[in-house]
């Protein structure tokens, strides 16, 4: 039966994430696709037997139903088609939803269309319209900000595990630089090849203490297109399928001023790290408003089932989804690559720079290449995907930033504040 | 009458009256009513607004699929950009937490507790969320009006609705008694702003008062020293270039809302 196979990522296509583009979002959904069908000659449109839309916002665009548009607009319209939306977990959601729907043995290969057109309203709104997914009555009208929230989360991390703004910036110039090597880079083509250093990031604008804007998301419009397949059906499409070998869900309150009695949490004694004797303790000392939980227990229920023990030695690569350079620092403890508090040591030693031992976001991420929330997971899981198959330089030319014999990696998404996230792993054969 | 947009037919809409409000709880009786006036505002505009379109542009831009380079490399095309608008009010209940925002319009501060677990949450739940307690029914009480600053950040920047009030301090205080924690605005200087920071709750006026959050706001109780392990403070240049920043945000308020949010002239 077709739900005892294994699922593999069967290549994509993608339509470059960028502040503005005048294409509208149906249209670079079908340039990604067109992307798709010249890197899989095989693929024909008899072979699809479902699709699964992922892009979270109705009202930056003002339209409901766009999933509709878009599979219309691919000619895709007599397919089985579902929208999957979950703020920012929209995408790895939309991942997930379409590993589920194949391990059912309901369907064998599903086409994932993924995109956000993010700039149509101005930039304040836009913030405040995705500050919309925080809680409307209790978070939304203190700020009505998502940069304050993780800003105040980081803030929380800072004093109690000693991290420092430089410890930011590290990450900054790591992910800014990176985002260079990968020619679909947002960063690229909004500033040019030239690298950065920390004295840039000093000179950044402040936006919530201690973010700066190169420590934030960008805002983006762009699209990707996954492919996606039982084993006996990715064979025909790629000669180097991305096999799922473990899948991990979770979720958090929707505040996160909550968090001071997680209860949901209570009991994770092994990640409760002691505080330090200046900050009174609390009732469910993990998460707190510090760390993120979602993706702890979404990474301690995805490891078992790839077979891991030792993620920082085990991983070759991670691309995390961190729309402020804390939650990358913060995952890092979260998803156990180091003891709670222990992220820092990460950046400062330069275990998760390219060359170290667990390279995290290669790609730039969020907060240089590019985040089209609906397209964002799938974008940096292509980008894992070329790094598996070894076809980086083939991609991105001689700079692009290829692991060697790269074997497993591993994608994290979420909403809101940690809301709900996944992690997801991948090997290759 | 209001009136919107480009070369579009001109639509007059009265004001409405209470009477012809649409009125969906015409079962229940009016206890208080505050919105009909907000109604009054907002209708015309929604009446005029909704997806009319307002004006357009036309964009020579890249195009197509492929690299940064691939698309530069490309000869542009010219895209037209509508400007469109929607707009909407929302009646919105509170639910059973309703007595917490009516206790803000009075300067108080409610929390609810669990009758078996005994947790007091401020924000208040109306069930409890310990699995053990299987959703129980909780209860109300007052709360006092201190508490203790649990994070915290300063925003030089924010969506569109609090622009014209940067910068701002908001953060998550533990009210004294609570269990959670409840996001406010603090009105407290970055110099002196710390977690575990001992704060009073204040409230705007009460003609100000709206029933949500921003109607209070944290002060800090006198006479604390910032300890030498604060984060903000620890290292001064960090803390020198907030200020820079929020001097940069004070003057782009003023030209841009003609307000002095100067801290001076806010007073903290
Ligand atoms: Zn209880």
């Amino acid at each position: 039966m077709a739900g005892d196979e294994r699922v593999a990522i069967c290549d994509g296509g993608i339509f470059r994430p960028d502040l503005w583009h005048g294409e509208n979002a149906e249209e670079g959904v079908a340039i990604a696709y067109q992307e798709l069908l010249k890197n899989v000659p095989n693929l024909t449109t008899d072979d699809i037997d479902a699709l699964c839309m992922s892009y979270f916002s109705d009202h930056l665009n003002g339209q409901l139903c766009m999933g509709w548009i878009v599979q219309d607009y691919l000619g895709l319209h007599n397919k089985p088609g579902y929208r999957v939306e979950s703020g920012g977990s929209t995408s790895i959601d939309a991942i997930v939803n379409s590993y589920y729907m194949i391990k059912s043995g309901m369907f064998d290969v599903i086409l994932i269309p993924g995109w956000e057109w993010m700039c149509e309203v101005d930039v304040a709104t836009t913030n405040e319209m995705i500050a919309s997914a925080a809680d409307t009555d209790w978070d939304f009208p203190v700020g009505g900000y998502y940069n304050a929230y993780y800003a105040a989360l980081e803030v929380r991390h800072m004093q109690l595990y000693g991290e420092t703004c430089e410890d930011l910036g590290r990450i900054a110039v790591k992910n800014h630089n990176n985002s260079l090597r990968w020619p679909y880079s947002q960063w690229l083509s909004q500033h040019g090849k030239a690298p950065i250093t920390l004295n840039d990031y000093w000179k950044s604008r402040l936006v919530c203490w201690p973010y700066r804007v190169l420590n934030t998301a960008v805002m983006s419009e762009g699209a990707c297109v996954l492919l996606m397949a039982t084993e006996s059906k990715a064979r025909r499409f790629t000669d180097t399928p991305m096999w799922i070998a473990g899948v991990g869900l979770g979720t958090d309150s929707m505040r996160p001023g909550d968090r001071t009695v997680d209860f949901a949490y209570e009991g994770m004694k092994d990640e409760a790290k002691i505080y330090p004797d200046f900050v009174e303790p609390i009732k469910t000392p993990y998460p707190d408003m510090a760390n993120f939980a979602s993706l702890h227990i979404a990474a301690k229920r995805a490891y078992p089932q790839a077979g891991i023990t030792n993620p920082l030695r085990e991983l070759d690569l991670i691309e995390l989804f961190a729309p402020y350079d804390g939650v990358e620092l913060c995952l890092w403890e979260d998803l156990m690559l180091c003891p709670r508090g222990e992220g820092k040591t990460l950046i400062r030693e330069g275990i998760v720079e390219y060359g170290g031992e667990c390279p995290s976001n290669l790609s730039g991420g969020l907060t240089a290449s590019g985040h089209p929330v609906g397209a964002t997971s799938l974008y940096y899981t292509l980008f894992l995907y070329w790094q598996l198959a070894g076809k980086i330089n083939e991609k991105c030319g001689p700079k692009g930033l290829q692991v060697p014999d790269a074997r497993k990696a591993l994608i994290t998404g979420h909403g809101g504040t940690g809301c709900q996230g996944a992690a997801v792993i991948f090997e290759s054969d | 009458m209001t009136e919107v947009g480009m070369g579009e037919i001109k639509v007059k809409v009265r004001k409405i009256k209470r009477t012809r409000r649409e009125n969906k709880y015409k079962h229940y009786p009016i206890v208080e009513d505050n919105s009909t006036s907000a109604h009054e505002y907002w209708e015309p505009i929604v009446n005029t607004g909704l997806w009319s379109i307002k004006g357009y542009q036309v964009v020579k831009g890249p195009w197509g699929g492929g690299t940064v380079e691939e698309s530069l490399r490309r000869e542009p095309k010219e895209f037209m950009v509508i400007d469109r608008a929607a707009f909407a009010l929302y009646s919105h209940s509170y639910g059973l937490v309703s007595p917490f925002f009516r206790g803000l319009l009075e300067g108080k501060l409610k929390g609810t507790k669990c009758p078996k677990c005994g947790t007091v949450y401020c924000p208040p739940r109306a069930h409890c969320w310990n699995p053990k307690c299987r959703v129980a029914d909780c209860e109300w009480l007052d709360l006092p009006l201190t508490g203790v600053i649990h994070t915290f950040t300063v925003q030089c920047l924010a969506a569109a609705p609090f622009e014209h009030q940067l910068p701002f301090s908001m953060g998550w205080v533990k009210i004294d008694g609570a269990d959670t924690t409840l996001a406010m605005m603090l009105h407290i200087s970055p110099r002196e702003l710390f977690i575990g920071q001992k704060v009073k709750i204040g409230f705007v006026p009460k003609e100000q008062r709206k029933g949500d959050l921003t109607d209070c706001y944290a002060v800090a109780v006198p006479g604390q020293k910032v300890p030498d392990w604060a984060c903000l403070q620890k290292d001064p240049k960090e803390l020198e270039s907030l200020e820079a920043s929020m001097k940069q945000t004070i003057e782009f308020i003023k030209k841009r809302y003609g307000l002095d949010n100067s801290l001076k002239v806010r007073g903290w």
